[in-house]
């Protein structure tokens, strides 16, 4: 709607330049061609340069650990679980959320409009799974893993 | 002879003139109206009571009615009214279509909204800019693209099973209104090629006539071009043409994986 800029009177434009958070104030933003139009207007659009790892092996990555996590996630239901099983499950389940979010920044905090921002959502991300990584370590360690857990609070 | 015709009419078997008075069936059709000269005014809605017992069954029908008896200077495009061209591409009741090829729904207590196409930057009134939409479909080559002359010299044959893995793929008309109601278009358009202009690439893709699909494949080994495209599958579902540009996606996606 606001690319057709309809309801959008000049008071509301006034006050939602006042009223916006200020965490979204404090962002500057990287100014767009008129019309994305890079180059004239008979210049083919120019792709980014070609990169497999974040290209088809990331997709195929995926894809792969998507479908890995199926055994790993029905074996405790039939024959109870073991630390490498539930350390498996756990491992691809943080990597399948992990490339979930990452889909998430690169679709809602593109580089080519927030810059510095993108990287820095990033580096959050990879921190955040890292440490969540640690987590599951130390849930294996001391508490016998995840499927240990799930299955005390199911009896709880 | 005239008596039999005389004894047509008191069966009331008489042909009547296909415009004799009827009753009005007034429906209302609110468009999107914006006009670059005066930037000042807002975009707003503007509602038109059109008489449907007058007017033909298409909303392109209705839009010609319009622009010829209300509001001359209502303006979208249109060409072919036959769904062939892509031309009347726009937002009517919430889909993407082609107005030639939508029938304007008979119940008239219902008004009928018709916007551009989403998320596209407005030329005038219903005439969204494609110029950023022709640039991508520029980017993939869509020309075949050989190294050796054919065999023959003249032409470039393919066998019936080739000339068949084409089919739903070239129907393609570029009206649009697939990529742009995918999501993922909206928020990346600048970068994310859309299902349209994707379908096309993959068109090419298995063309066995075609030799550059090294180059074809490594443009879209990156992130963006290919890979924002999440299985919404908004583009088979709002396609005029009744193809399905998710699927092209899909086998991309799984030739450049075995790649």
């Amino acid at each position: 709607m606001s690319r057709l800029g309809l309801g959008m009177s000049k008071t509301a434009l006034k006050s939602s330049a006042v009223y916006r958070p200020t965490l979204v104030r404090g962002i500057k933003t990287i100014p767009q061609p008129p019309g994305y139009i890079v180059g004239t207007v008979n210049d083919a659009y120019v792709p980014p340069k070609p990169n497999k790892t974040h290209g088809s092996l990331h997709w195929a990555r995926e894809k792969v650990v998507t479908v890995a996590m199926i055994p790993f996630i029905g074996y405790p239901f039939l024959a109870g679980t073991t630390t490498f099983v539930d350390a498996s499950m756990s491992g691809l389940l943080l990597y399948h959320c992990y490339v979930g979010f990452q889909s998430c920044i690169i679709d809602y905090i593109p580089k080519r409009v927030y810059g510095a921002y993108h990287n820095y959502a990033m580096y959050l991300l990879t921190f955040g799974s890292g440490v969540a990584a640690y987590g599951i370590y130390e849930l294996e360690k001391k508490e016998g893993g995840v499927t240990t857990i799930i299955s005390k609070l199911w009896k709880a | 002879m005239f008596k039999a015709i005389t004894r047509l009419n008191t069966l009331g078997l008489r042909r009547t003139l296909a415009t004799s008075a009827q009753e009005q069936r007034l429906k209302t059709f609110q468009i999107y109206r914006w006009n670059p000269d005066t930037p000042e005014i807002q975009p707003k809605m503007e509602s038109y009571q059109i008489d449907l017992n007058q007017c033909g069954p298409m909303v392109l029908d209705a839009l010609l009615k319009v622009k010829n008896e209300h509001d001359a200077s209502l303006t979208f495009r249109r060409s072919c009214r036959e769904g062939i061209c892509g031309s009347c591409a726009m937002n009517i009741g919430g889909t993407n279509t082609l107005a030639c090829l939508c029938k304007i729904d008979q119940d008239a207590s219902k008004d009928l909204k018709i916007y551009p196409l989403p998320h596209m930057f407005v030329v005038k009134d219903l005439v969204p800019d494609l110029t950023h939409f022709y640039k991508q479909y520029k980017s993939i080559q869509p020309y075949l693209q050989r190294d050796t002359l054919p065999t023959d010299g003249r032409e470039n044959l393919q066998s019936i099973e080739d000339r068949a893995k084409l089919d739903g793929l070239y129907e393609c008309i570029l009206c649009a209104c697939c990529s742009t109601s995918c999501p993922s278009y909206w928020w990346n358009q600048q970068e994310y090629l859309g299902p349209a202009v994707l379908m096309q690439a993959y068109r090419w893709l298995i063309d066995s006539r075609d030799e550059a699909t090294k180059i074809r494949k490594e443009m879209l080994q990156n992130s963006m071009s290919l890979y924002r495209c999440h299985t919404i599958m908004n583009c088979a579902k709002t396609c005029p043409k009744g193809l399905n540009p998710g699927r092209a996606i899909a086998e991309i996606k799984k030739q450049l994986a075995f790649d």
